[in-house]
């Protein structure tokens, strides 16, 4: 899918040694070189651009985007301990026409798990047809039958999804998996970008970037067009768990951006299943929450009854339409990894298309026939849990012992629904910044879709995820992985708005970008704002 | 011919300090089906509150209301007036083929799982067996009401809310709750789905007109042989004139008439209170 452009590769000391054949996973697809050592096109600028660097100018720009991130305080915690998220150097870059392919692979998808969230939490007229199983929507642990019959105004249930993509041995990007309950990381896409136009503004000189800074804009617009028609003017808050969570930095920067509340729990509360926020004031009544607070601590009502994080009453708020969540509760059960495998009927049942990004081949532990194999294979798969996140729980059969496999066969023998098998995907590699060269690393990109009812936006753009120890195929924050700046080009023709487009100051651009986009509704954003 | 039966249903709470921050569901609304009509239904709150209803996804009916005004006692009275019909009989057309057919299997899932109040057991698997040899699924339901009556000794106090199927069966001693929860176990056990119905029962057989009862919430259950049909193993007979439901699911935890949160003093609950009169 993307063209190799021969080009005269000017020897540079960055990429000694990069391509050499005795690599861990040299089969997979690198980004910037194709096999014969011909330069993508997507990276033809950007090579031309870093190859003459010398490497002590790259050490400098490394140090200098370090300081940068840690003075911003973007930290993230792994096994308990804050610590700054490692961006590297060296963009990843997404030339326009494999992005509009991916954009609409995106909203497909997007479109698809709304209308089956809608039927499930509605009819289920999918399991009345049979195309589904009954048994596996009623066996998944994120199945909240008490978000039954709560229907959003506009029928928006999937504000925000994240889908991780990777890009397999052919350069296919795949799905590797969905992310529709609370999915985080946009802040890092922005300041990545803050941060490496900052560090690097001769390289967005030279490239049609295309800008992600507007994201907080298109937030609020979905957010706001997801309130009760009643509500003229809505009022949308950010819940957040506390500064104790991972994510308060993003909590704190999309509210920010937004010009909206930052609230906890305790600074809502629910009477006559109306919510309000307490002020020096007075009461607030609340038309919408987006809500990075897990189903379970919600609304003690309904869920944990220990929970002091969420707000009681709150499930029922939702139900009689006084108030929106974002996004929805019981969303959990579309991004189950198991559901993930029945996404291509899905999308041929609410849609009658044919899905446009394939997944990842997946076994599926709960049939027997393929639970069967997965046991036979264990040691060529990668074997994951349906439920949890952040890379934990997943076992690497090529790396496993002995004895890690005999605990995972026991483990898949006693519950089967539990967990799905994967052959080994080589991600994709995109050089970064290892010591002082440049060293192949493996990839994923999570893009950020934001539906608002009537339009699906694609953030141009997504977290790409690098896995910095050598070999490493576990890209997750919580596993030690770092971040890369994902640029998205624009097409030659297209009139987009690019990336320091403007000759004038650096600063203008976020200023100047957001009131070209900004509908009459956002006016009112900016007002609160002051 | 149907009984006219009126229910007045009185619950609630006595706190030792006021209670700021009280929110409620409670299912006190019986519903309609072949067998019962609900001729009216009101649920009243002391003190008065904007109440809400909705449906939930077991098709219960569920009011729900929020106090934030301190308060020591809540009371909640649920009155309904139903006409309920005489006993059925048993559906006999599924076969045991027919309950291990994938496509039965499949829809009635939910009802065939294991909960945490109806685990699975091995010691009563192997009593299912048992009662399930030689016989039809309609007797092995029968069968197994029957075992469940004999089994356990009617007595109060010695098991809770929380109590499971198998803390009852332990004890030998439950109540409606109890003998409901042991026999969905048995039930689901020999692949027969099986489901939890709560409402009422008219305590005088005879069913005097104008004469008020002391009733009692009640618990029984149903099972799909081809198509659901109730039976009451506390009492070992049909499910019929006498009973009224109000709510079914997989066990107690998804009917439970009464649940809530609030901040304040400890909590006793107040005497559970059902009056029941047959009308006509």
């Amino acid at each position: 899918m993307t063209r190799a452009v021969r080009s005269p590769v000017t020897t540079s000391a960055l990429f000694d040694g990069y391509l050499n054949p005795t690599r861990p996973h040299a089969g997979a697809y690198d980004e910037m070189f194709a096999a014969d050592f011909g330069i993508r096109a997507a990276y033809k600028t950007l090579y031309e651009s870093i190859a003459p660097t010398e490497i002590s100018d790259l050490g400098a720009r490394a140090e200098a985007l370090g300081r940068a991130f840690v003075d911003q305080g973007i930290t993230f915690s792994l096994s308990g301990q804050e610590r700054p998220f490692p961006l590297d150097l060296i963009p990843r870059v997404i030339t326009a026409s494999e992005w509009a392919k991916l954009e609409r692979g995106i909203v497909q998808r997007v479109r698809a798990l709304e209308a089956f969230l809608a039927d499930i939490y509605g009819d289920a007229q999918i399991l009345r047809d049979g195309v589904l199983p009954r048994r596996l929507i009623a066996s998944c642990e994120h199945f909240h039958r008490e978000a039954f019959g709560i229907s959003p105004p506009n029928g928006v249930r999937l504000h925000v999804s994240g889908i991780d993509l990777v890009r397999d041995e052919q350069g296919v990007f795949r799905v590797l998996e969905d992310n529709v309950r609370c999915p985080s990381g946009v802040s890092y896409v922005m300041e990545n970008r803050r941060t490496m136009a900052r560090v690097f503004p001769d390289l967005f000189a030279r490239h049609r970037v295309r800008p992600v800074s507007d994201y907080a804009v298109h937030l609020l617009r979905a957010l706001r067009a997801s309130a009760a028609p009643n509500a003229a003017d809505p009022t949308v808050v950010v819940l957040t768990p506390g500064v104790h969570n991972s994510a308060y930095f993003e909590h704190s920067l999309l509210a920010r951006q937004m010009g909206v509340e930052l609230v906890e729990g305790r600074d809502l509360f629910c009477r006559d299943n109306v919510v309000y926020l307490r002020t020096t004031e007075g009461e607030r009544q609340i038309d919408v929450i987006y809500r990075r607070l897990d189903d379970d601590f919600l609304d003690p009502v309904h869920f944990r009854p220990d929970s002091v994080l969420g707000v009681a009453g709150l499930i029922n708020a939702a139900r009689s339409g006084n108030v929106v969540i974002a996004n929805a509760v019981g969303n959990g059960v579309a991004d189950d990894k198991l559901v993930y495998t029945y996404v291509p009927e899905i999308v041929k049942y609410y849609l009658d298309e044919k899905p446009l990004l394939p997944n990842v081949d997946t076994y599926r532990c709960w049939l027997p026939d393929e639970r069967a194999f997965v046991l036979d294979r264990l040691d060529e798969l990668v074997v994951k849990p349906v439920e949890g996140s952040g890379g934990y729980g997943i076992v690497f059969g090529p790396n496993a012992s002995r004895s890690e496999l005999a605990t995972m066969r026991r483990r898949v023998r006693k519950n089967p629904r539990g967990w799905i098998a994967q052959p080994v995907v080589q991600l994709s590699t995109v050089p970064t910044k290892i010591g002082d060269r440049l060293a192949p690393r493996h990839v994923d990109l999570r893009p950020f879709a934001v539906n608002d009812g009537e339009n699906v936006f694609v953030l141009p753009g997504g977290l790409t995820r690098v896995a910095l120890p050598e070999g490493s195929l576990v890209v997750n924050s919580s596993q030690g992985g770092g971040s890369k700046d994902t640029w998205v080009l624009a097409s030659r023709s297209s009139t987009a708005e690019r990336e320091l487009g403007d000759p004038g100051l650096v600063s203008s651009h976020a200023v100047d970008g957001r009131v070209t986009e900004q509908g009459p509704e956002l006016t009112a954003a900016q007002q609160q704002q002051q | 011919m149907s009984w006219r039966v009126r229910v007045v249903h009185s619950t609630g709470y006595r706190y030792s300090a006021p209670v700021v921050q009280s929110f409620n569901e409670v299912r006190l609304t019986p519903r309609g089906d072949r067998r019962q009509e609900v001729v009216v239904n009101r649920v009243e709150t002391t003190p008065a509150t904007r109440s809400y209803r909705y449906t939930d996804y077991w098709r219960n009916v569920v009011t729900s209301f929020d106090l934030h005004a301190p308060h020591t006692e809540l009371k909640i009275v649920g009155s309904s007036v139903v006409e309920t019909a005489a006993a059925g009989d048993a559906v006999t057309t599924a076969t045991w083929n027919r309950l291990r057919a994938e496509d039965v299997v499949d829809r009635y899932t939910e009802y065939l799982e294991a909960t945490q109040i109806v685990p699975r057991h091995r010691e009563l698997a192997a009593v299912a067996r048992e009662l399930r040899r030689g016989a039809s699924p309609v007797d092995a339901v029968l069968g197994v009401a029957n075992w469940v009556h004999e089994h356990l000794t009617y007595q109060q106090g010695r098991t809770s809310v929380r109590s499971s199927a198998v803390d009852a069966w332990q004890a030998e001693e439950g109540v409606c709750q109890d003998y409901a929860h042991l026999s969905l176990l048995l039930l689901r056990s020999m692949g027969i789905p099986a489901r939890y119905v709560s409402g009422y029962l008219h305590t005088n057989p005879a069913g005097e007109v104008r004469e008020t009862v002391k009733g009692e919430s009640h618990a029984w259950i149903e099972a799909w042989t081809g198509g659901w049909w109730g039976y009451d193993p506390t009492n070992a007979i049909p499910v019929g004139h006498r009973h009224i439901w109000v709510a079914l699911g997989r066990d107690y935890a998804d009917v439970a008439p009464l649940k809530g949160i609030y901040s304040g003093g400890a909590a006793s609950a107040l005497e559970v209170d059902v009056e029941i009169t047959r009308l006509a």
